[in-house]
């Protein structure tokens, strides 16, 4: 079993029938020069490396950019099509002032599973008064949230946005509610670690391939940029697999995490277990 | 008179030699061209269009001196995050294995079929699967 966390289906088929809807996505998000991808190709790669679920990932870029990425409802109909593959997030701009209405909308009609938002491309700070009535949802609700946390790659994102200090206070201030900071926040993977060691309820995902091969990242994230028993003695229950399509190939992150040593039950966490603890807020 | 048709194929694996040689031939003959020559061409990078012969064993072989040449593991330049793209290059070894077969071949075609040896099978190479792949197929003759 293998879930991966993070998947932003903006070249999914069934949802890419608007050529300019298309365009705007890949400007808006940064990513050029791929296509729409039917169902038959895209299980071809889960099947190859064993991934049996994924969490699809909108983004409202309403305020920012003047659309989404991809909608809460284009989602929706994903996961309609393979209720069994596909685990749906919501995604909202903090400073829409129905921000509240769409969220609970998503929760409580559409299915959505939890919350993507981006502070960096969305420009929010995550203590601003404008995002606390959607955590306050996430909790009602139990929805958890992932926040796009270091780099951001989409243009006119700033990182002051997504350092992971900036998340401390909601962490202290919603010690229930469980929050992913993605990408192992990189470059400050450090400041990561010293936040997943504090606070139980934060994880984090390994959608990072900006500087090296799979097989050279993953090590060096593993073994270099953290010592190489730090995950498996410290938190070996924060820690997802995230691949961040399109802009990284999941099976190539699983090849090379494949090879990283750790103990079985460490690795059975990182590839399903806490992605599901993370979702559904019991032991998975 | 030229003909040009596409050959489609989605790969399921990272590595795959897919037999187009039927379809190729089956092109030429449907083609109405007699006499000129074909070209089969792949529209990617990380793939290789080969001429061998069909055995499973020479297709290991072929695989394995491939890998040996151009392992998975090694300090490729191409593997960095590229902004034209948005996303990660990590497929130097696909690009390297297609440079090694080649993107085309081409075969002479008299009395409207194409003159090859018995062993002579054309095969699409995958290596950078799976990838919905295109082949053209290009007849060009009188």
């Amino acid at each position: 079993m293998l879930i991966d966390m993070h998947i932003h289906p903006i070249f999914y088929g069934p949802i890419c029938q608007d050529e300019e809807e298309l365009r705007f996505r890949g400007d808006t998000f940064g990513v050029w020069k791929q296509g729409p991808m039917d169902f038959d190709e895209l299980f071809a790669e889960w099947d190859i490396c064993g991934l049996t679920q994924a969490a699809l990932l909108p983004l409202d870029r309403t305020t920012t950019a003047g659309g989404h990425v991809v909608t809460n409802e284009q989602v929706e109909q994903l996961c309609r099509l393979h209720p069994d593959k596909f685990i749906g997030f919501a995604s909202v701009d903090p400073r829409r002032p129905d921000a509240a209405e769409v969220l609970e909308r998503a929760f409580r009609d559409q299915g959505l599973r939890g919350l993507k938002l981006n502070p960096a491309s969305q420009r929010f700070l995550p203590t601003e008064d404008c995002v606390e009535p959607l955590y306050e949802l996430c909790e009602r609700y139990n929805r958890p949230v992932i926040f796009h946390a270091g780099l951001s790659w989409e243009p006119g994102a700033l990182a002051k946005y997504s350092h992971p200090l900036a998340f401390e206070e909601v962490l202290v201030e919603h010690p229930g509610l469980r929050v992913c900071l993605a990408h192992f926040a990189w470059p400050w993977v450090r400041e990561m670690v010293m936040l997943l060691i504090k606070y139980p309820n934060v994880y984090t995902d390994t959608s990072l391939l900006y500087v090296d091969s799979p097989e050279e990242q993953m090590m060096e994230l593993f073994t270099k940029d953290m010592g190489p028993m730090w995950f498996e003695r410290c938190f070996p229950k924060q820690v997802m697999f995230g691949s961040n399509g399109p802009r990284f190939r999941a099976f190539k992150l699983k090849r090379a995490l494949d090879k990283v040593p750790m103990r079985d039950y460490a690795r059975e966490g990182l590839y399903y277990k806490n992605a599901l603890r993370f979702l559904n807020g019991e032991e998975g | 008179m030229v003909v040009v048709k596409t050959i489609q194929h989605l790969s399921k694996q990272v590595e795959e030699y897919f037999n187009i040689t039927r379809q190729v031939h089956q092109i030429v003959e449907e083609s109405g061209v007699r006499n000129g020559f074909v070209a089969v061409i792949t529209a990617h990078t990380t793939t290789g269009i080969l001429v061998n012969e069909a055995l499973p064993c020479v297709e290991t072989d072929i695989s394995d001196m491939l890998e040996r040449t151009v392992p998975l593991e090694a300090p490729y330049a191409h593997a960095h995050f590229l902004p034209t793209y948005g996303a990660t290059s990590n497929n130097s070894q696909g690009h390297l294995k297609s440079v090694l077969t080649g993107n085309h071949c081409l075969f002479p075609v008299l009395d409207g079929k194409i003159v090859c040896g018995g062993a002579q099978d054309i095969y699409l190479a995958e290596f950078d699967g799976p990838q919905l792949r295109k082949v053209y197929v290009e007849v060009m003759g009188e």
